[in-house]
């Protein structure tokens, strides 16, 4: 029995704690929740076999300054980082502090759980810093423009906002993105996050 | 003392001088509009020599309507003492020589000399000060123009972040119903739950359009200075600290650096605490605003507006920043969340501290603009 995966759940609304509970434990995952960062650091977690999927939008201490707080007080406790739109430059500071993964609400039931095995992988097997830093960095095979956008796409700009800056079209940043995914084998922005740490010393 | 202030004839010219230097127009009209004094500050006015104009009808240096309805109003006035300018001073316009206007401030006083009525007219031209208030309208106005669409994309971007809640809990329910239907339940239920799932994920990508929309408008920022932005915002919101009896005081750390903003937006911010704290102090034995500027971090300038009213109580303060909560009797409920979200996309924080003196602190940090390059 897959006993003590535990899911801990950190959201300041109510509903969405409920659904992900009723939605975790389906999927037989054991499910804790809680209603801040504050009160999630209070109550003493361990990282065996526990990861953290917390909102990144909270009143007081929000996902990012959660995830340093873990990072400081419980290290190799994996965090995914759930975010409404416009909060992906949060998330993706988040990531390069170290989580896992980020999903923009709302999610489907496969990408959540995707996420989620990945980051119990992770308890299991692999030490928190893992075993990227000794990649190749990904931005060798880019030519310079895909570069630019790459380095920007990381940074959580938006395709407008590459656009202007590197004063090229839309289209044009959507077609370097495309390409760029493809290079690199990337499905979402999150992918390119991580890629883009492991070709940096943590 | 009613007798004339003429005593020698030294004090005669003298009386003359003050006439002839006197920056503003002075003017002297009898009962028939006939000018009898036209000074030199009149001939710079109205651009006539006092040659052209002494002996002749005042009504040529009127613009129309007023014009054709100078004689009636005299012959009114004369005939029923019925006062509508004299006494007092009027906002009117006056025709050059080159049949442009101006407008001009007139006062008219009435008063009889060897028996005969006079009216004297003392003329400001106060295009100036038109100029000004027209340039203090116009930005008034780009500002509730700015202001209207910032409102819209803030309340838009609000709504969508508040109903993505929901739409996940939505989402992530129709997935556990889907997985409770299990792999044999009724087809029925099972086509069910997923069309509810599409629809949740329908609404999430309104959602997304919508944000992608507001974002498309993009920022328009640029190196500002705090101080004289915060001290435009004091001016362009009629904030007026003294006629609601507040003790208004600006404080400005010194050396500061320019800051990345929306300069119009920010000043949507800071016209909206002020004149949140304004409201809050009415009534208040001690009505003191304090606005102050410093440095927060190395990157970062930090601006308080500190009000002396009865502060905010805890249970407010939870809810203060979330959309449609309010302590106005007719207010929405807007102003503080969009405060938020302006603060917000500029990189900075927006927060409330209570006030140890009594009242509330609003802060918020926005960031210093990078240094330009060389």
């Amino acid at each position: 029995m897959s006993a003590g995966r535990t899911v801990c759940i950190v959201d300041d609304d109510a509903d969405v704690r409920d659904s992900l509970e009723m939605l975790l434990r389906r999927s037989h995952y054991r499910t804790l929740c809680f209603e801040s960062a504050r009160v999630f650091l209070d109550a003493g977690i361990t990282a065996e076999d526990t990861c953290v999927l917390a909102d990144i939008r909270m009143p007081e201490m929000d996902g990012l300054t959660l995830q340093r707080e873990i990072n400081r007080t419980i290290p190799g406790l994996p965090v995914i980082i759930m975010t409404g739109h416009g909060d992906v430059p949060m998330a993706v500071q988040a990531m390069k502090e170290g989580a896992i993964e980020f999903l923009e609400k709302p999610f489907e039931k496969a990408i959540l759980v995707g996420a989620l095995e990945t980051a119990f992988a992770r308890t299991a097997t692999e030490p928190p810093t893992d075993a990227a830093g000794s990649r190749q960095s990904p931005r060798k095979s880019l030519t310079e423009r895909e570069r630019q956008v790459f380095d920007l796409l990381v940074e959580g700009h938006q395709n407008k906002m590459i656009a202007h800056k590197l004063g090229i079209s839309v289209r044009t940043v959507e077609v370097h993105r495309g390409r760029i995914m493809d290079k690199l084998g990337a499905r979402s922005l999150a992918d390119l996050v991580r890629l883009s740490l492991a070709g940096k010393p943590r | 003392m009613s007798s004339a202030i003429v005593k020698n004839p030294e004090d005669d010219s003298l009386f003359d001088a003050l006439i002839a230097f006197a920056v503003d127009g002075i003017m002297v009209i009898d009962e028939a509009g006939l000018v009898r004094v036209y000074n030199r500050a009149c001939e710079r006015l109205f651009g006539y020599a006092a040659a052209e104009i002494l002996g002749r009808n005042v009504k040529m240096l009127m613009p129309a309507p007023y014009h054709d309805e100078h004689d009636g109003y005299l012959s009114h006035y004369v005939a029923t003492r019925e006062k509508h300018i004299i006494g007092i001073g009027r906002e009117v316009s006056g025709r050059r020589k080159d049949g442009s206007t101006f407008p001009m401030n007139l006062s008219v006083g009435e008063g009889v000399v060897r028996g005969e009525h006079i009216f004297l007219g003392i003329i400001t031209d106060i295009s100036e000060r038109q100029a000004r208030d027209r340039k203090i309208q116009e930005l008034q106005s780009e500002m509730l123009h700015v202001g209207r669409l910032t409102d819209m994309g803030q309340v838009a971007a609000g709504l969508a972040h508040e109903l993505n809640q929901p739409l996940t809990a939505i989402l992530n329910y129709t997935n556990a119903g889907l997985d409770i239907a299990g792999e044999n339940g009724d087809p029925d239920v099972k086509s069910v739950f997923g069309k509810i799932g599409e629809q949740a994920t329908r609404a999430g990508n309104i959602i997304r359009r919508l944000r992608a929309f507001i974002e498309k408008r993009g920022p328009n920022r640029a190196a500002e200075d705090i101080a004289r932005t915060v001290d435009e915002a004091i001016r362009l919101g009629q904030i007026n600290p003294a006629e609601r009896g507040i003790k208004l005081r600006v404080s400005v750390e010194h050396d500061l650096p320019n800051v990345l903003i929306d300069r119009i937006q920010i000043q949507q911010v800071l016209i909206n605490l002020m004149k949140n704290a304004a409201e809050a102090m009415e009534g208040a034995a001690r009505r003191e605003l304090t606005i102050a500027i410093g440095r927060a971090e190395p990157n970062l300038v930090q601006v308080s507006v500190t009000d002396s009213g009865p502060g905010i109580s805890d249970e407010m303060a939870e809810k203060l920043f979330q959309p449609f909560v309010t302590t106005k009797a007719t207010g929405m409920g807007m102003g503080l969340n969009i405060c938020r979200g302006i603060v917000e996309a500029h990189g900075g924080r927006l927060w409330l501290e209570s006030n140890p003196a009594g009242g509330a602190i609003f802060r918020f940090n926005v960031p210093v603009a990078p240094e330009p390059e060389e």
